[in-house]
């Protein structure tokens, strides 16, 4: 550990071993049942992946306690559960259809899988022609409507926005991208962007009821790049893949690595937008301590959605947009920022439970989301180097 | 009064404003007038729609009902007039001043003068391309105006189609009611802007098929 990460980690609340195990056993029993879907693993490819997945998540959920440093091992699951996904995700879809492209034929029979992206669009045609407008299967199959409807609105009743540093696969792409320079190659971001995926979702969502078709799906979503994609049979098809590829680059590679934030999330997905919404009837949030902070504004140069400003800070809380990720609380040195369960009284000692409480609903939602893709992709990492094909 | 007309644009009414509902919100949540002025902001669009409609009868009756149905043809009308609005809308969208007090106009773009002289131009502009989508109860409204027996009659029909369709409008102006919130006005500005860059593609689009259809 070098100098200044000590110095960083003396400066939170570190404490002792025997207490950081009494606190992340409830954690282990979960994830070990969880993990293990009450059985024993059928081969040693799935016990291995699964002595890996079990080791990893419960590992990073110790060093959490035991450090009191939240982000930094967040984002290390976070991003290992986005690029295990994408090798999850991919080779099933491999393994179904022989390929990414989904074809029309495969839409019409509803095999495409229901994304929580959709959601903010399926809502005004949904009450007005009582239809989803979806490819995808109400109930069954592989990712239904209904599941993803059921998981997204504990999500949001659980962790509000926080959904999207703790839930959302797609956000560890950019989260991922966004750690590659150590500093910021553009440090400074037009705060008026950060209204434009509110704009994109007032677009989305009012294109979806015109053309009753989900229109972010069809023409916008970079994610499509590392997901599925239309087959391209038309001019048509052919331009929306080269606006979601060149969104890809741009949003999710790009400016992630040049700006240190998370820009997809942050300046362009319109659910992200629609999700701030929900950090209004959750109970977790960010708040600043007035008398300790020195407005250094460490916390609005680390923020990855740019939900940190003087006005913000001086209102004594994050804005709608704050993902709770908890990077500001862990720069802050002045420990001015904490974790607080709203109606909870603001003072020091109530600090380190709220932030557990947060802990535990959001870990379990990362584990829970993360432990699943982490295990297929272990298990298909070993089929490729002991058989040469993941499939 | 045709009613048959009327009813025809009632019945439609709801993909009528599912139509121009993309359009229209962003633009009145960007000007952020309240709910009087954008009462007049709707009326403005709306004048727009009923011009198009109006022209439409216009044309019908003149040169007949064939320059619509022609296949070749309609994607360059509506291909021209889609980029010639998107240009205007994607200039409201990302490039207008919200501040209007600089008194050198002549400084300014051509397009901010040109908006700065007509402000009724955008929403007059906005409802005239929408108007022009030809969709089929419009092109259902076209063979019904040439069963008329003259040209007046033609356009009284188109006139009540209108009436019809705007019915479902009058909810529209009570989006004045944020205009409280200046952050919408941002928005609904950018959201406009974004629906310009539609706009271009759909008329570049058109007039590739025409072109093609041309050939």
């Amino acid at each position: 550990m070098n100098k200044i990460s000590a110095v960083h980690v003396e400066a939170q609340h570190e404490i002792s071993l025997g207490k950081t195990i009494l606190l992340c056993l409830p954690m282990m029993i979960i994830t070990v049942m969880m993990l293990s879907h009450g059985q024993v693993p059928a081969d040693p490819a799935s016990g291995i992946a699964f002595g890996i997945a079990f080791f990893f998540i419960n590992g990073i959920f110790f060093l959490m306690i035991r450090t009191g440093e939240t982000d930094r091992f967040r984002s290390l699951l976070f991003v290992t559960y986005a690029a295990c996904f994408v090798i999850s995700f991919i080779s099933h879809l491999i393994e179904e259809r022989g390929s990414m492209a989904i074809s029309r034929a495969d839409m019409i029979e509803g095999l495409t899988p229901f994304c929580h992206m959709v959601i903010p669009m399926t809502i005004i045609p949904a009450a007005l022609t009582k239809t989803i407008i979806f490819p995808g299967t109400i109930i069954g199959g592989f990712t239904s409507i209904v599941s993803v409807f059921v998981l997204w609105i504990g999500a949001s009743l659980a962790l509000g926005r926080g959904f999207c540093s703790w839930a959302c696969f797609f956000g560890g792409m950019d989260e991922g991208f966004s750690r590659i320079f150590q500093k910021a190659r553009i440090k400074s971001i037009d705060s008026r962007f950060t209204y434009l995926p509110f704009a994109v979702l007032l677009v989305v969502v009012l294109g979806a009821a015109a053309t009753l078709s989900p229109v972010y799906c069809e023409w916008l979503c970079p994610f499509k790049t590392i997901t599925e994609f239309a087959e391209i049979t038309s001019v048509k098809i052919f331009i929306q893949t080269i606006i979601f590829i060149s969104l890809f680059i741009i949003l999710v590679v790009i400016l992630p690595a040049l700006t240190k934030r998370r820009t997809q999330c942050s300046l362009f997905c319109p659910m992200g937008a629609f999700q701030s919404f929900t950090n209004k009837i959750n109970v977790f949030e960010i708040r600043v301590d007035p008398d300790k902070c020195i407005k250094c504004k460490k916390c609005m140069a680390v923020c990855p959605t740019l939900s940190i400003n003087e006005e913000t800070i001086a209102r004594g809380r994050t804005g709608i947009t704050c993902m709770k990720c908890g990077k500001c609380i862990d720069a802050c040195k002045q420990k001015a920022l904490f974790y607080h369960i709203k109606g909870t009284p603001l003072d020091g000692g109530h600090r380190e439970i709220c932030r557990r409480l947060f802990l535990y609903t959001a870990f379990l939602f990362l584990a829970t989301m993360s432990g699943g893709f982490v295990q297929d992709a272990i298990v298909r990492i070993i089929k490729l180097i002991t058989s040469g094909s993941m499939i | 009064m045709r009613l048959d007309g009327f009813f025809l644009g009632l019945s439609n009414g709801v993909a009528c404003l599912a139509t121009c509902a993309p359009l229209l919100v962003p633009y009145l949540l960007g000007e952020g007038k309240g709910l009087f002025r954008s009462c007049l902001l709707t009326g403005q669009f709306l004048l727009g729609r009923l011009l198009g409609y109006l022209l439409f009868a216009m044309i019908a009756w003149t040169i007949g009902n064939k320059v619509f149905q022609e296949e070749s043809l309609r994607p360059w009308i509506i291909g021209t007039a889609y980029v010639l609005f998107s240009v205007l809308l994607i200039f409201y969208g990302f490039l207008k001043k919200t501040d209007s007090s600089c008194p050198t106009v002549w400084k300014q773009k051509s397009c901010q003068r040109l908006i700065a002289f007509w402000p009724a131009l955008l929403p007059v502009a906005a409802g005239f391309a929408t108007g022009l989508s030809l969709c089929p109860p419009l092109l259902l409204a076209l063979t019904g105006a040439a069963a008329a027996t003259s040209l007046p009659a033609g356009m009284i029909y188109f006139f009540s189609f209108f009436l019809g369709t705007s019915a479902l409008f009058i909810l529209v102006p009570f989006i004045g009611l944020f205009s409280r919130f200046p952050v919408l006005q941002i928005i609904g500005k950018t959201a406009a802007g974004i629906m310009g860059f539609y706009y271009l593609y759909s008329g570049i689009i058109l007039l590739i098929q025409g072109w093609k259809g041309y050939e």
